[in-house]
C-alpha cells in the first residue's frame, strides 16, 4: 500500500513535469506540442553517450541532456513556430508531429534501434518502507518534481519575466503593448519545456529500466492525460493531474498484479482520458468557458 | 428548369433507377478490371518480378491506409495520432476470423471494418463532441493502450509470437503470387477511390469541408457538426482497419509490435506525413505520395534510413510554408491564374456599387412543415434572455419581438451585446435564462443545426462561408438542410441521392445566375472581393428560403453606393420574397431607411424600442447613437 503510493507519487511526479511542460507551451503559444516527450528522449541518448560511453559523471551527462533538449525546443520555436505566427493552430500542431517524427528518426539513425540502460543517479537499494524498498531515483524524482513545481510557481508569480510569461498567455497583444517582448517569452517556454522533458526522462529511465527511440512518447501520453485532467491551461492543475495519473496507474497495476492481461495501466490511463472528456472536459482546475 | 421544379423533388431519377445502377456498376467493374490487368499480364515476367510486385502492393496498402486517414484529417480536419492502432485492430480481427474461424478473406475484411468502426465510435463520441485537439489526445492514448495491452494479450493475439495471416483463396486458387495479390489490392484501391469520390461529391464531403474550415459556419448552414465529425472518424476507422488487414495478409505475419509506435515504420505518424506532403484532402496526391514512399528504398538506395528524416523535415517545412501540401501548391497556382482571368472579365467601373438581384427560390421540400402566419403576427419572441461571460452580463434580460413580414433593426454601440443576442437566438451561446420562441417552438436548448432546419438563416460579421470552397460548393453546402437523403445513400451515391444532388445543383445554378455570378461559379470564395463575398453569403442564406433572416452587419466593408443598393435588396427580401429580417447594423441611415421597428441595445439591456419614427424622435437615442448625422 505505502510502497504503491510512493512509487505512484514518484512516477506521477515525472508525469507532472511532462504535463507542466505541455501546459507551458500551450499557454505560451496555444500549441499542443506532441514532441514534448521525445525532446527528453533525445536528451536521454545524449546523457547515455556522455555517462556510459565517455565515462563522465552522472551530473555532467544530465546537464548535457537538459541543455540539448532545451536547445531543441528553442530551435523549433525560433525556426518553425515563430514563422507560423498567424497559421491555424492545427497546422502548428501537425508541425510538432513532424518534430516528434524527426527526433524519432534521428534517434534511430544516430544511436541505433537497440535498447539502452542508463545507470541511476544514486546507487543503492534506497529506503525501506513497510518491507519494501523505494529506490533512491524514485525519491529523487518525487523531491525534484515538488521542488521544480514550487520553484516554477515562485518564478512565475514573483519575477517580472515570470509575470510576463503569465500575461502573454492571457493576452499576447496587450502584453506586447506594455513593453514585454512576447517572442522572447515564447522562446523561453519552449526551451523550458525541452529542459523539463529531459529532466523527466532522466528521472524515470532508471525506474523503467531500458529505453529506446520513442521511449518518452508513451510517458508523454500519461503527461497529457494529467494535463487534460488539470484543465490544459492550469499549471497547478497539470501538476496535480500528472501526480494523480501516476497514483491511479500504480494502484491499478497493484490491484491487477496477478492478472494475465498485460499493460492494464495503459487501459486505466485511457479510461481517465475518456472519463474527463465525458464528465469534465475543462478539467479539474480549468474554467468551463475555456472548453 | 422552372422555379416550381426547383421547389422540390422528386422530379426525376428518384427511387431505384435500374438503368443508372447498371451503368455505374459496369463502370466500376471495368475500372477494377483495368487496374488489375497489368499485374496479371506481367506476372512472372522480368518486368514484374515477385519482389517488385510485393513492394508495389505494400505501397498500395499504405495508400489505402493514407486514404482512410485523409477522410478524417484532410476532409474533416480532425487529427488522429493512433491510426496505427486501427490498422492493427483490423489486421488482428481479420487474422482471427480467417485463421480460427476459417472464414474467407472477404469476411475477414468485413469483420475488420466492423471492429474498426466500433472502436472509432467508442473513442469518437467522447472526443468529438468537443472542439479542439481532443481527438489527437484520445487517439495517441488509444495507440499506446492497444500496443501495451490488447495487442500483447497472448490468448487473443498471440502476443509477440503473433499470427500468420493466410493469403486469400478462391476454390483451389490461392493468391500466393505477389502479382496476384497486387491485382487484388488494386481492385480494392479502385473501390476506396470510388467511395472517396462519393464522399466528396455529396453533402457528406461538403459538411466535412465546412467543419474543417469553421464549425460555426457548418452549424449555421444546419450541419450537425458532432455527428458528422463522428461519422468521419467511424468511416476512417473502418477503412483503416480494412487497409491494415489487407496489409497483414500481404506480409503474412503480424505481432504485437507490427503497428506499435516504436515499430519501423511508425504507421500512426507516417500516415500523417504522407497526407501532409501529398496534400491535405487531395485524393490523388495522397495515393501518389504513399506509393512513392514505398518505392523510394528500391530506387534510391542511398536514402536507406534517411527517408524518415527527410519526410519529417519535409512535413515541418510543408506545414510552415504550404499547408495545402504539394497538391495544394499546384492547385493554388491554377486558381490564381483562373482568378486573374475572372477578375479581368469583370466590369471594373461599378461592379460593387449596384448590387445584383438576390436569388428568389421557394422553400425546398423535405423541410419541417411550417404554420402559415399572417403578416404582423409574432414570428420570434425573445423574453428575459441573459448571457453571462465570466461575470460580465453581455445580454441582460433582453426581450425582442419580431413580427412576420417586417425588417426589425437591432442597433447599439460596439460591445452592446447585439451579436451575443444573435448567437443566443441562433444557438451558438446558451443563455443563462430566458426563452426564445420561433413560430411557437422553443429554441433555447436546441442545437444550431436544428434551428437552421426550423427556418432561421443567419450571416456572420466575418462572412459565414467556407472560403476555400468555390461559390458553387458554398451554395450546395447552404442547402445541407434540404439534402434529406440518408448518409448511407450518399456514401454509395444511389440514384436517389444523385437525384437530390442534381436538384441542389439546379438551385445553386439558379441562385448564382440571379446574382449574375456565373463567372465565379468555380472560384474559391476567398478570391472574391469583400462585397462579392457578402452577396454570396446572402444568396446562400436565401437559397433554402428561411422564414427569418438574422443579418449581422451586412453593410460592413461595402462601398457607400453599394450600401444604398443594399437597402433596396433588403426591402426586396421583405416585400417580394416575403421574408422577415432581424438586422444588426451600424449604418444608421440604412437602418432608418429600411426598418419597420427598431430595438436599441446598450450594456446588454434593451434601452428603447419602437417604430422607426418613434426611435428617430427620441432625444437620448439620437444623442447617444445617431450623432450629428441625423440630428
Amino acid at each position: 500500500m505505502g510502497q504503491t503510493l510512493i512509487s505512484g507519487l514518484a512516477n506521477g511526479g515525472v508525469y507532472a513535469l511532462l504535463a507542466v511542460g505541455l501546459v507551458l507551451v500551450f499557454k505560451g503559444s496555444r500549441v499542443l506540442n506532441f514532441a514534448q516527450g521525445e525532446m527528453g528522449t533525445f536528451g536521454l541518448f545524449v546523457a547515455f553517450w556522455l555517462i556510459t560511453e565517455q565515462g563522465l559523471p552522472w551530473i555532467v551527462g544530465a546537464l548535457g541532456a537538459i541543455v540539448t533538449a532545451s536547445v531543441i525546443g528553442l530551435l523549433f520555436e525560433r525556426i518553425v513556430v515563430r514563422n507560423m505566427g498567424s497559421a491555424p493552430r492545427l497546422t502548428v500542431a501537425v508541425a510538432t508531429i513532424g518534430l516528434l517524427l524527426l527526433l524519432f528518426a534521428l534517434e534511430l539513425k544516430i544511436f541505433g534501434p537497440s535498447p539502452r540502460i542508463l545507470e541511476p543517479p544514486i546507487a543503492g537499494l534506497g529506503l525501506q518502507i513497510g518491507g519494501f524498498y523505494v529506490s533512491p531515483t524514485q525519491i529523487l524524482a518525487l523531491l525534484t518534481a515538488i521542488g521544480l513545481g514550487l520553484a516554477l510557481a515562485a518564478f512565475l508569480k514573483r519575477t517580472d519575466f515570470g509575470l510576463g510569461v503569465l500575461a502573454a498567455s492571457m493576452d499576447p497583444s496587450a502584453t506586447r503593448l506594455v513593453g514585454i517582448r512576447v517572442g522572447r517569452v515564447s522562446a523561453f517556454t519552449w526551451a523550458l519545456a525541452g529542459g523539463v522533458s529531459a529532466l523527466a526522462a532522466l528521472l524515470i529511465a532508471p525506474t523503467i529500466g531500458i529505453f529506446a527511440a520513442g521511449f518518452m512518447t508513451g510517458l508523454f501520453v500519461r503527461g497529457m492525460a494529467g494535463a487534460l485532467l488539470g484543465g490544459l491551461t492550469s499549471l497547478p492543475g497539470a501538476f496535480v493531474g500528472g501526480v494523480a495519473v501516476g497514483v491511479i496507474e500504480a494502484f491499478v497495476g497493484d490491484r491487477f498484479v496477478q492478472s494475465t492481461f498485460p499493460g492494464i495501466q495503459s487501459v486505466a490511463v485511457m479510461i481517465v482520458i475518456v472519463v474527463v472528456l465525458l464528465v469534465r472536459p475543462f478539467g479539474l482546475f480549468g474554467k468551463a468557458s475555456a472548453a | 428548369m422552372s422555379v416550381q421544379e426547383l421547389g422540390g423533388w422528386p422530379y426525376e431519377g428518384y427511387g431505384i433507377n435500374l438503368r443508372v445502377t447498371k451503368r455505374k456498376v459496369f463502370a466500376a467493374v471495368a475500372l477494377a478490371a483495368a487496374a488489375s490487368a497489368p499485374p496479371l499480364l506481367f506476372r512472372g515476367t522480368t518486368l514484374l518480378p515477385g519482389h517488385l510486385a510485393l513492394s508495389i502492393a505494400g505501397g498500395v496498402c499504405i495508400a489505402l491506409m493514407a486514404m482512410s486517414l485523409n477522410i478524417l484529417l484532410g476532409y474533416a480536419g480532425q487529427i488522429s495520432l493512433g491510426h496505427g492502432a486501427f490498422l492493427g485492430v483490423g489486421a488482428f480481427a481479420s487474422g482471427l476470423l480467417t485463421i480460427n474461424l476459417y472464414m474467407p478473406f472477404f469476411v475477414g475484411l468485413l469483420g475488420a471494418a466492423l471492429v474498426g468502426a466500433i472502436f472509432a465510435l467508442v473513442l469518437g463520441v467522447p472526443a468529438l463532441r468537443l472542439r479542439g485537439l481532443y481527438l489527437a489526445i484520445t487517439t495517441i492514448a488509444f495507440a499506446f493502450m492497444m500496443e501495451e495491452s490488447w495487442f500483447r494479450w497472448e490468448p487473443l493475439t498471440g502476443g509477440s509470437a503473433g499470427l500468420e495471416l493466410p493469403r486469400p483463396r478462391v476454390g483451389a486458387f490461392v493468391f500466393f503470387q505477389h502479382a496476384d495479390y497486387l491485382a487484388l489490392v488494386l481492385v480494392l484501391l479502385v473501390g476506396y477511390w470510388l467511395f472517396d469520390q462519393n464522399i466528396t461529391r455529396t453533402k457528406i464531403g461538403r459538411a466535412f469541408n465546412a467543419i474543417r474550415w469553421d464549425e460555426r459556419v457548418a452549424q449555421g448552414f444546419g450541419v450537425p457538426v458532432a455527428s458528422y465529425k463522428i461519422l468521419a472518424f467511424v468511416l476512417s476507422g473502418a477503412l483503416a482497419a480494412v487497409a491494415g488487414a489487407t496489409y497483414g495478409h500481404l506480409i503474412g505475419f503480424i505481432n504485437s509490435e507490427s503497428f506499435a509506435y516504436k515499430a519501423q515504420p511508425n504507421f500512426s505518424l507516417l500516415l500523417v506525413i504522407i497526407i501532409a506532403i501529398g496534400g491535405l484532402g487531395s485524393r490523388a496526391g495522397v495515393v501518389i505520395a504513399a506509393i512513392v514512399y514505398a518505392l523510394i528504398p528500391r530506387f534510391l538506395e542511398f536514402l536507406q534510413g534517411w527517408e524518415l528524416i527527410v519526410g519529417a523535415v519535409a512535413l515541418i517545412d510543408v506545414m510552415a510554408r504550404h499547408p495545402g501540401g504539394i497538391a495544394g501548391a499546384v492547385r493554388e497556382r491554377g486558381t490564381k491564374r483562373g482568378e486573374r482571368k475572372a477578375r479581368s472579365e469583370v466590369d471594373p467601373v461599378d461592379d460593387d456599387d449596384d448590387l445584383p438581384k438576390l436569388p428568389r427560390l421557394p422553400r425546398p421540400m423535405g423541410l419541417p412543415a411550417r404554420p402559415e402566419l399572417d403578416a404582423g403576427a409574432p414570428l420570434l419572441e425573445v423574453e428575459g434572455v441573459s448571457v453571462t461571460f465570466g461575470g460580465v452580463k453581455a445580454v441582460d434580460d433582453a426581450a425582442v419581438t419580431v413580427r412576420r413580414g417586417q425588417i426589425v433593426g437591432l442597433i447599439g454601440p460596439n460591445g452592446a451585446g447585439k451579436t451575443t443576442l444573435f448567437n443566443a437566438i441562433s444557438g451558438f451561446v446558451t443563455p443563462d435564462a430566458g426563452s426564445a420562441r420561433f413560430m411557437g417552438t422553443e429554441l433555447i436548448g436546441r442545437s444550431p443545426h436544428i434551428r437552421a432546419r426550423l427556418g432561421i438563416g443567419r450571416t456572420f460579421q466575418q462572412i459565414g462561408l467556407t472560403k476555400d470552397l468555390s461559390v458553387q460548393e458554398n451554395f450546395l453546402l447552404a442547402q445541407h438542410i434540404a439534402a434529406d437523403y440518408p448518409v448511407a445513400k450518399g456514401l454509395f451515391l444511389t440514384p436517389g441521392a444523385e437525384g437530390v444532388e442534381r436538384t441542389m445543383r439546379g438551385r445553386a445554378t439558379a441562385a448564382i445566375e440571379a446574382l449574375g455570378f456565373e463567372r465565379f461559379t468555380t472560384t474559391p470564395v476567398r478570391n472574391l472581393s469583400h462585397g462579392q463575398q457578402r452577396l454570396v453569403e446572402l444568396g446562400c442564406v436565401l437559397v433554402t428560403a428561411p422564414e427569418l433572416l438574422l443579418l449581422d452587419e451586412p453593410s460592413a466593408g461595402m462601398a457607400p453606393a453599394a450600401v444604398e443598393s443594399l437597402g433596396e435588396r433588403l426591402r426586396e427580401i421583405r416585400d417580394e420574397l416575403d421574408r422577415t429580417v432581424l438586422l444588426i447594423e451600424h449604418h444608421i441611415p440604412l437602418v432608418l431607411d429600411v426598418c419597420d421597428y427598431i430595438y436599441v441595445l446598450n450594456f446588454g439591456k434593451i434601452l428603447a424600442h419602437g417604430t422607426t419614427d418613434e426611435i428617430a424622435r427620441k432625444p437620448e437615442v439620437i444623442g447617444a447613437y445617431f450623432g450629428e448625422e441625423v440630428a
